[in-house]
């Protein structure tokens, strides 16, 4: 057991969790924050893309104890005040979504990529999301997505 | 994942010594191998041994003809790295190559090199460029440091503190990924130095190796045409669900010229 | 095609259903817990196929944190042994149905690899892990057949004792005489053997499970994922002998589905189980790995087909030999769609005079086959339209003129096929011709050119498809439509959707039957407060059957509000007008809206509709680009004409058309479940290992609509969740293969990956 304190979404939580408690079971069985999904066991679908010290990781791919003492931001911190975040926004607009199973770990991995890259183009959208499966959109409707992420991001409505 | 106790090591001292006198233990940078490894059941350590963050291990430095990388810089930032792109560019454009986005924000670079998985890329611009793995014990060539699949010149205990790559003349990577994993299937680096032409390949073998023909072909004349007809034996290429020895020694070949063209611009 | 964009809540947005699951607030199967839960983990055969000789949980029992172990033993005294049938229907010659056993825990021999041998039942996930290591199985292997060929040559290793030669069923369809006869007098016979390649569904949510069991009430809560709760409720009935009314299913949202999740697993029962004789909640949630062993996987055909032709390029026959691997045992829905789906649509959207079909279902150690996102439709239009486009080649014919040569004319709809389904409307070249325009047919031998200029290969290819929905298992759909006094209108349906968008597309049918906003209306999917007959999601039908419900029902509601209105308005119903969520009617002239009428009583009525089969249809066209030093294929362009009938909302639409041809070029390209021959291990085990379409596989679809009306439907729908990886199979690979005939290369099969499409290139060159 160890003793971490992990400040998800703005708020510190202390727990004692096992050293082999992933990040992404801390997140959704010791915080509740079910928004984090879980797709795969071998770290390639990234359903449970979170942002670790504003970087996106996976969280089936790290420690909780590895994130102590970190600055977590799980799809539940992306919209403030009740406006959701561009991205969030995005992609409903442009139906980047079906099942939805995907979508969280798809929109955290977006927020990376266009923190480093804001203005994308298609090819470089493709390899910004190859951490990312989905299974129902056929990607179209999510690469449209991003590029209407962009722009809200720029402040064009 | 088996059980295991976490230990978060406060110098490279302190983690050489605790993996000395715990031979179970393991040594977790990125953890972007070791983890999925665990969570398969496919290793039972008794210990982790986190060099995460250890300010020994971070920093990208670069001067009198060498680029210095320390373990535990993670692609992302060499990727992205002015240094590294300004001294070379091939080795900013592999590391963008490894793995997702994701991956390249954690896993590290001496992680890699010391996992020596047959189709990782760094192993190639490593041997490639004829780059110097610096361990908290010694300095050893690119040479002589890759030893066969998830095997390497490095003994127990031993951390990989740095990477030194003399800085090529010019150099490229062409790389053919897994259609399902996305590691390479081929992945051929080719590089012009100051002792010759030197072309390493991975992904097609059990291991990373140079491939000596199309060194000696580019060495007398430094173009794609130079290759023609040359092939790497396909008999000692790997075999998969997904491609044959035939066609990894194809894509071994088309890697190679693709990657004297990005050089040569034709 | 227009984007449909709503404004809810001040919010731009596609979907009602999005809102929740773009901010994490989605609630998924193993989103659910429950107080003093327990967790389960399932040991699982490492082996094909190996007598069971003895299993030792002793060291499991007593691991610390360790409720209980099943085995075998508990899953045969539960008598949880024999998994629904959907096969009602006679085979061949009169053949019923011969049912394996499938106990839910494997008993006495382990028949594929993956199979449930034992479950543990921990405090956590963590602990029931590391007991379930512990647990000694002692096997005694046996020979191992993966081929579904081979499992029916004499000798072959045999997996059920009631199932002689491995084939539980035989059918056959159409005339076998008149087709015989059809082919000896053909100027030309275009013969294929096709593999319709095992697939793994992969719905991006794993499976998972929580149980709960009331001993006050004896009821089962089960949530799970579901594409409707009647489906799953009665196979869980089914498999345990237990009354239906037993069981309570909950689902809220279901993270993607395509077939695999229409069935009720042994796992799932292993829990009611363990449920019950614990007294404690019992959750499980599987790994993506344990999926790729045991969810159900799809497809797995293997067909000889004949087309016969006459010296015009007129067919006057098939013949198509089926051999459909089943996997271990056969689930529900596994056997039926492989069998009923090809059948109807055997002759395809051709004119065939003479048709004869012969299916046989074979056992394999391998998983199990169930439906998958078409469910039999992609198969059999991939060996049709393989056939037809290789048989215009034989013939150097263009590949469009020898489809409009034998279409079904608009004037023969309704059509009677050869194999006794009937087509109910089609305009089949009004769809190839609008398509052949909008991908430039005309224009692709310059393209070819201009292709062969940077060294590439250049294809382009056509399928014209038609498929059957509608009908659904239960003969009936039930809508319930509940009117609140504050003015909410609630639809409740069977349906389940997983991705599809009901809350949206359903909810704007009741608010246009209703004539008022759709913010007003809202839907309720498998709510178990509100029982309802019906059908679940699946084979395309959703708005055939639970939209046209929504429909009936708020015409119901609009009738049943105008008496109740009448008797306040003191007039005939005759008199009272309805329009915009009001009555309005009387000398008074004073309006009662539908909110006044729920004010006193309970508002609320159930409607339901009968619907037959309707056949959407359309015409896709791919262009592909491939580089022959690596065989990669690029798609170059993609497009579609469908008649899906009425389209409710587009967005929605062309949404389940993206996703039907990335599934489908995943196929083509990349998707393949692969066994070990000799050793039936599973060789694409995991996402590192089968071939997934990733964003850039297919980047833009041209779509236009061509609908003509359908009346199986009030709103003339007609269905097209699944069109989308039907027609992309065929148009695909015929792409691929038109690239590469000038080379002499005739057939490959899917998957056509870089390194088989360089093999052939590198054949056919050597030949040359």
């Amino acid at each position: 057991m160890a003793k971490v304190e992990i400040t998800v979404n703005g708020v510190k939580h202390s727990r004692d969790v096992e050293d082999r408690v992933l990040l992404a079971n801390f997140l959704r069985e010791d915080l509740g924050l079910t928004g984090t999904h879980i797709g795969c066991d071998t770290s390639q679908c990234g359903c449970c893309t979170v942002h670790v010290d504003g970087l996106a990781v996976k969280s089936c791919t790290m420690l909780a104890v590895q994130a102590n003492g970190a600055n977590v931001v799980t799809i539940e911190g992306m919209a403030k005040n009740g406006a959701l975040h561009p991205i969030q926004q995005a992609f409903t607009e442009c139906h980047g979504l079906q099942c939805g199973f995907c979508t969280p770990g798809m929109i955290m991995a977006v927020a990376g990529l266009l923190k480093y890259n804001p203005n994308p183009t298609d090819e470089q959208i493709c390899h910004g999301l190859e951490g990312n499966l989905c299974r129902c959109t056929g990607y179209i409707n999510i690469v449209k997505a991003v590029k209407r992420s962009a722009e809200l991001m720029s402040g064009k409505k | 994942m088996y059980p295991f106790s976490y230990v978060k090591a406060k110098s490279l001292k302190e983690a050489g010594e605790f993996l000395a006198a715990h031979p179970d233990a393991k040594l977790l940078a990125g953890g972007m191998t070791l983890i999925p490894t665990l969570k398969a059941r496919l290793a039972q350590p008794s210990h982790l041994v986190d060099i995460g963050g250890l300010a020994e291990l971070a920093g990208i430095k670069e001067g009198a003809g060498k680029l210095l990388i320390a373990g535990g810089t993670r692609h992302h930032e060499v990727a992205t790295s002015d240094a590294v792109k300004k001294a070379i560019p091939a080795l900013a454009y592999l590391a963008n190559l490894i793995g997702d986005p994701q991956v390249r924000n954690r896993g590290t670079i001496g992680g890699s090199v010391a996992n020596n998985d047959p189709a990782a890329d760094y192993p190639a611009a490593v041997l490639g460029l004829g780059a110097t793995v610096v361990t908290t014990r010694r300095e050893i060539a690119a040479e002589d440091f890759f030893q066969g699949m998830f095997t390497t010149a490095l003994a127990p205990g031993e951390i990989v503190v740095r990477l030194v790559f003399p800085v090529a003349k010019r150099a490229a990577y062409a790389k053919f990924p897994h259609p399902a994993s996305g590691y390479a299937m081929a992945g051929v680096f080719v590089a012009e130095t100051a002792t010759g032409v030197r072309v390493a390949v991975t992904g097609a073998a059990p291991g990373v190796f140079r491939w000596k023909e199309a060194e000696a072909a580019l060495g007398r004349n430094f173009n794609p045409a130079a290759l023609a007809g040359l092939a790497v034996n396909a008999d000692e290429l790997n075999e998969d669900i997904h491609a044959t020895r035939e066609y990894r020694a194809n894509l071994v070949a088309v890697m190679a010229r693709r990657a004297v063209a990005q050089i040569t611009g034709k | 095609m227009e984007h449909h964009l709503l404004e809810i809540g001040g919010v731009r947005m596609s979907r009602r259903e999005d809102l929740r699951l773009i901010t994490g607030a989605g609630k998924y199967a193993s989103d659910w817990n429950l107080p003093g839960q327990l967790h389960a983990t399932f040991l699982r055969a490492d082996r094909a196929h190996a007598n069971i000789v003895s299993v030792n949980t002793e060291a499991a029992e007593k691991h610390p944190g360790v409720v209980r172990v099943f085995t075998g033993e508990d899953a045969m005294r539960s008598g949880y042994t024999k998994p629904m049938t959907m096969l009602t229907f006679k085979g061949r010659g009169g053949m019923e149905v011969l049912r394996p056993e499938r106990p839910v825990l494997a008993h006495g021999k382990v028949r594929c690899v993956g199979e449930p041998v034992a479950m543990v039942v921990a405090e956590s996930a963590l602990i029931a892990q590391d007991a379930a290591e512990l647990i000694e199985v002692e096997y005694e292997e046996l020979p191992v057949v993966i081929d579904p060929e081979a499992a029916l040559a004499p000798g072959a290793p045999q997996l059920h004792d009631n199932v002689p030669g491995n084939v539980p069923f035989d059918f056959e369809a159409g005339d076998a005489g008149a087709t015989e006869a059809a082919f000896a007098k053909a100027a030309h016979v275009t013969r294929l053997k096709l593999a319709v390649t095992r697939v793994a569904p992969n719905p991006m949510e794993p499976r998972a499970c929580l149980v709960a069991y009331d001993a006050g009430t004896d009821m089962y809560t089960v949530h799970v994922h579901v594409q409707g709760v009647n489906m799953m409720r009665k196979q869980l009935a089914a498999y345990t002998g237990l009354p239906e009314e037993k069981f309570r299913i909950m689902a809220h949202d279901v993270g993607g589905a395509f077939g695999q999740r229409s069935l009720a697993y042994p796992e799932y029962c292993m829990q009611l189980l363990a449920a019950k004789q614990l007294g404690r909640p019992v959750k499980w949630i599987a790994t993506r790995s344990e999926g790729f062993m045991t969810d159900s996987h799809g497809r797995a055909n293997y067909v000889s087909g004949e087309l016969a032709l006459d010296k015009d390029g007129k067919f006057l026959g098939a013949r198509l030999d089926w051999i459909a691997d089943m996997g271990a045992y056969l689930t529900p829905t596994g056997p039926v769609s492989h069998l009923r789906n090809p059948s109807t649509c055997l002759t395809g959207v051709y004119r065939i005079p003479a048709l004869y079909g012969r299916w046989r279902t074979v056992l394999t150690n391998t998983n199990p086959i169930a439906a998958y996102r078409g469910a039999g439709r992609p198969d059999v239009a991939y060996v049709i339209e393989r056939l037809v486009s290789q048989a215009a080649a034989d013939l150097k014919m263009d590949a469009a003129e020898i489809r409009r040569r034998n279409f079904i004319p608009p004037e023969a709809f309704p059509y009677k096929t050869p194999t006794g389904s009937t087509y109910e409307n089609a305009d089949l070249p009004g769809v190839l011709e609008k398509a052949l325009k909008l991908a430039d047919w005309n224009g692709f031998a310059n393209r070819r050119r201009q292709s062969e200029k940077a060294g590439k290969l250049r294809g382009i290819g056509i399928a014209t498809v038609i498929e059957n929905t509608g009908a659904g298992l239960f003969p009936r759909d039930e809508v319930q439509i509940e009117v609140a006094a504050g003015g909410t209108v609630t639809a409740y349906t069977v349906s389940h959707s997983q991705g599809q968008g009901h809350e949206t597309s359903f909810a704007m049918i009741v608010a246009e039957t209703l004539g008022i906003a759709f913010e007003r209306v809202q839907l309720r999917q498998g709510d178990e407060d509100h029982p309802l007959f019906g059908n679940h999601t699946g084979g395309s039908r959703s708005t055939v059957g639970a939209g046209s419900a929504c429909h009936l029902a708020a015409r119901k509601l609009i009738e049943e509000g105008r008496a109740l209105a009448a008797l306040e308005l003191d007039a005939e119903p005759s008199q009272v007008e309805y329009a915009n969520g009001s009555f309005r009617g009387g000398e008074s002239k004073r309006t009662i809206t539908l909110a006044d009428l729920a004010k006193s009583r309970v508002f609320s009525v159930t409607a339901q509709g009968s619907f037959s089969s309707t056949f959407p249809n359309g015409c896709h066209i791919a262009e592909v680009e491939i580089d022959p030093d690596t065989g990669v294929t690029e798609i170059a362009s993609y497009v579609t004409v469908d008649d899906c009938g009425r389209v409710i909302n587009h967005t929605i639409v062309e949404g389940q058309m993206h996703g039907g041809v990335a599934q489908g070029a995943g196929q083509v390209f990349g998707e393949h479940v692969v066994y070990d021959r000799d050793s039936g291990q599973l060789m694409t085990g995991s996402f590192a290992d089968y071939y997934m379409p990733r964003a850039g596989l297919v980047r833009e679809i041209t779509m236009e609509e061509h609908p003509t009306p359908s009346k199986v439907s009030p709103l003339g729908v007609k269905g097209m969740g699944e069109s989308g990886c039907t027609a992309s199979l065929p148009a695909l690979t015929n792409a691929v293969l038109d690239a590469l005939r000038p080379l002499g290369v005739q057939h490959l099969d899917m998957p056509l990956t870089p390194a088989k499409v360089w093999h052939a290139i590198q054949a056919a060159r050597t030949k040359q």
